[in-house]
């Protein structure tokens, strides 16, 4: 309190240093977190991928699945099924946020809102059971359908491939999409609008220059975390196809604690790759994040 | 007095009893038959052993498994600790119970104790001392041995165990296995399924399944492992039933969901290639909703044991010999089989035509069983593991 009272007096470069002082002990339970979590952690993954998990010693054997094409099929089928996911959770998601913020009710917005965190957060294997009651090869849906004369799994779909996990991850990625793209769509002020109009402008000209250039940011933003979200899932994934869907995060599970392929060195070097995958889109979308920033402020 | 049939009916058979008529487990049988209580079982019991009792001390009633010396020296104890032992596994509540009526001797060990997987068993062997006994996973059973963990002890049923199901030196011994079988939704599947070839049938698409990733799940790692057997390969080649599965796969009829219970009884999964047991218990749990029938491939199959062993630093060592006694008699094998788990000594009471006909209908016919072959070579298991740690790949990458 008495450097603040100090600092809005003076402002000289000393107590500058001593609020900056305050400011990192202040910082300090999140640095704790952080470096405890998430930095130290990666340091061991790091380190463990390039050494032999029996002998110890250094090699850079663990990275030879870079070499191998059947050991990169899981990082094919983890990146075709984010990025279809992404796109399909992302499209619905934003006209689903833009009809929720255009109904102008805020009782719609509210309920709206609480269902989309908890269906963004319902995943892992009651998900999986509620899916195969679905759209299994017995599942309800895919019985219905066979009786009005559409045979689902006859004509090639299975719940237990890429595209089948594609449509359950689309159950939680439509509503993470609403949940980030709401506060950027209800931040669009009327006013933009209007002073649009009012030059002249057409309604497409407005989405044009206005409404897209501001929102392209936060959409692009939020579809990288959807992405990075999807790569990263595991537990729905193991719970619907108990590994017979190579996956990076099943693969890495199967080095860790299977009975038979038992390799922590070769996971911390998958781990690796996820990360790198990982750190991509979330760098991308923190550079995305800064330039939308400005513009929403309000 | 007034005359009271249930009285009369005791007195009878109590005479019976001690004038040898009929031995201990009729005895038992016909007590319970009256609808008595345990206590009061174990009251008459005990009041007509004492009047039973001859000079010598030596004769231990007829049906009662162990020495009149050692379980003279187990009730000396007081009292056994187990491990690992739960009682809603293989029937061993029912165990417990022919324990405490034949011995009367309090069994110790907490409910988590209990449910120990083998590995924590081990641990607590070693690190508390307190276990008598501990019932493990074949592997588990060798790595104790080699750890100096176990005491010899071969009861005295020895002989009619298979030599590779025992350690030569006594320090474990298998009690009871499982085999690999197919769980068929009979609803659902209308074709006989009696072999591995019967699972290409073109009418299958997505419906065969096994219990989880076999790089990861013992059951499923026996299961493309039994596929071998019937495919050319066995218990020292497991490649056969990899590329087995990988047909399976490529036809379609491979699904990828789990053979749990969940899926068995939706119909999702419709043929399961799973443990027998675990199948014969999905399938008393459906009670005809759908209709399932367990059957053992008619080229073969693997099983895989559980084994006894006693702790090298038994707190009661002759109440742990004791146990083995019971474990490895007659009756206990028949409860045993009634949980569904083949007793070890299976053949020898089959030959001997000591199954009753009611239990044997319940299970898969006997004479599929002669093609089961039991795994105990750990060597073996560990060669397996390492050949389809890459052969799986390529099943669930093409």
């Amino acid at each position: 309190m008495l450097s603040l009272t100090v600092g809005s007096i003076a402002g000289t470069p000393t107590v500058a240093r001593r609020r900056g002082g305050r400011a990192s002990l202040v910082l300090l339970p999140f640095a704790t977190l952080i470096t405890l979590f998430l930095l130290l952690p990666t340091v061991s993954l790091f380190w463990g991928s390039f050494h032999d998990s029996k002998s110890g010693s250094f090699t850079f054997a663990n990275y030879s699945y870079l070499g191998h094409p059947i050991d990169l099929v899981p990082f094919r089928n983890s990146l075709e099924l984010s990025l279809a996911s992404t796109v399909l959770g992302g499209l619905v998601g934003l006209l689903i946020a833009q009809a929720i913020v255009s109904s102008r009710r805020p009782i719609i917005q509210e309920i709206a809102t609480t269902f989309s965190s908890v269906a963004a957060n319902f995943a892992g294997v009651p998900l999986a059971f509620a899916f195969i009651a679905t759209l299994g090869a017995e599942g309800l849906l895919t019985q219905t359908l066979l009786g009005a004369g559409l045979d689902l799994y006859g004509g090639g779909f299975k719940l237990y491939s890429v595209l089948g996990l594609t449509v359950v991850y689309a159950y939680w990625e439509i509503p993470l999409m609403v949940l980030v793209m709401l506060p950027p769509l209800q931040a669009m002020k009327p006013s933009w609008r209007e002073a649009a109009e009012i030059l002249g402008a057409s309604r497409w000209q407005y989405l044009r220059h206005v409404a897209i250039p501001i929102l392209m940011t936060p959409f692009l933003s939020s579809l990288l975390l959807l992405y990075a979200n999807a790569f990263g899932a595991y537990a729905t994934a193991y719970g619907l196809t108990t590994g017979f869907v190579p996956l990076v995060p099943l693969q890495i599970s199967n080095l860790i604690n299977g009975d038979v392929n038992y390799d922590p060195g070769q996971a911390d070097a998958l781990a690796i790759g996820l990360a790198a995958i990982m750190a991509v889109c979330i760098g991308g979308r923190a550079v995305l994040e800064s330039r939308s920033a400005r513009w929403l402020s309000r | 007095m007034a005359y009271d049939p249930l009285l009369a009916r005791i007195d009878q058979l109590s005479d019976s009893y001690t004038t040898r008529q009929i031995d201990r487990r009729q005895f038992l049988k016909g007590l319970a038959f009256l609808g008595l209580s345990l206590p009061a079982i174990n009251l008459i019991v005990a009041a007509c052993s004492t009047a039973s009792s001859t000079p010598s001390a030596a004769a231990v009633p007829s049906g009662m498994p162990g020495t009149a010396d050692l379980i003279a020296a187990a009730k000396g104890e007081g009292s056994i600790y187990q491990t690992g032992i739960p009682p809603e596994w293989v029937n061993y509540q029912a165990i417990f119970d022919l324990w405490k009526a034949d011995y009367g001797i309090t069994i110790n060990g907490t409910s988590t104790e209990g449910e120990y997987s083998s590995g924590q068993e081990l641990d607590s062997i070693k690190n508390t001392g307190k276990p008598d006994v501990g019932d493990v996973g074949i592997a588990f059973a060798v790595q104790a041995k080699t750890q100096g963990l176990s005491a010899p002890y071969k009861n005295s049923h020895w002989s009619d165990i298979p030599d590779t199901a025992k350690d030569a030196d006594g320090y474990w011994c298998c009690n009871y296995w499982g085999a690999q079988s197919f769980v068929v939704n009979t609803d659902a599947v209308k074709i006989p399924i009696k072999d591995w070839k019967d699972l290409l049938d073109p009418s299958l698409k997505n419906a065969v399944g096994i219990d989880g990733d076999p790089t990861k799940a013992n059951d499923s790692f026996f299961a493309v492992w039994s596929a071998a057997v019937g495919n050319g390969g066995g218990v020292d080649n497991i490649q056969p039933g990899i590329d087995f599965m990988n047909q399976l796969q490529t036809s379609g009829n491979l699904t990828a969901a789990r053979a749990s219970d969940t899926n068995i009884l939706s119909g999702e999964v419709k043929v399961a290639i799973k443990w027998d047991y675990l199948g014969l218990a999905v399938r008393d749990k459906a009670a005809g909703a759908p209709n399932i029938s367990v059957t053992i491939p008619s080229s073969g199959s693997l099983a895989s044991p559980y084994a006894d062993i006693i702790a090298a630093k038994a707190p009661h060592p002759n109440a742990a010999k004791l146990w083995q006694e019971l474990i490895y008699s007659d009756d206990a094998q028949l409860l045993f089989l009634k949980g569904y788990a083949h007793p070890i000594r299976y053949d020898a009471l089959n030959t001997a035509g000591k199954i009753p006909a009611d239990l044997a209908a319940k299970l898969p016919a006997a004479d599929l069983y002669k093609k089961v072959t039991l795994v105990t070579n750990i060597d073996k298991i560990t060669a397996a593991q390492k050949t389809l740690g890459t052969g799986w790949k390529i099943v669930i990458n093409s």
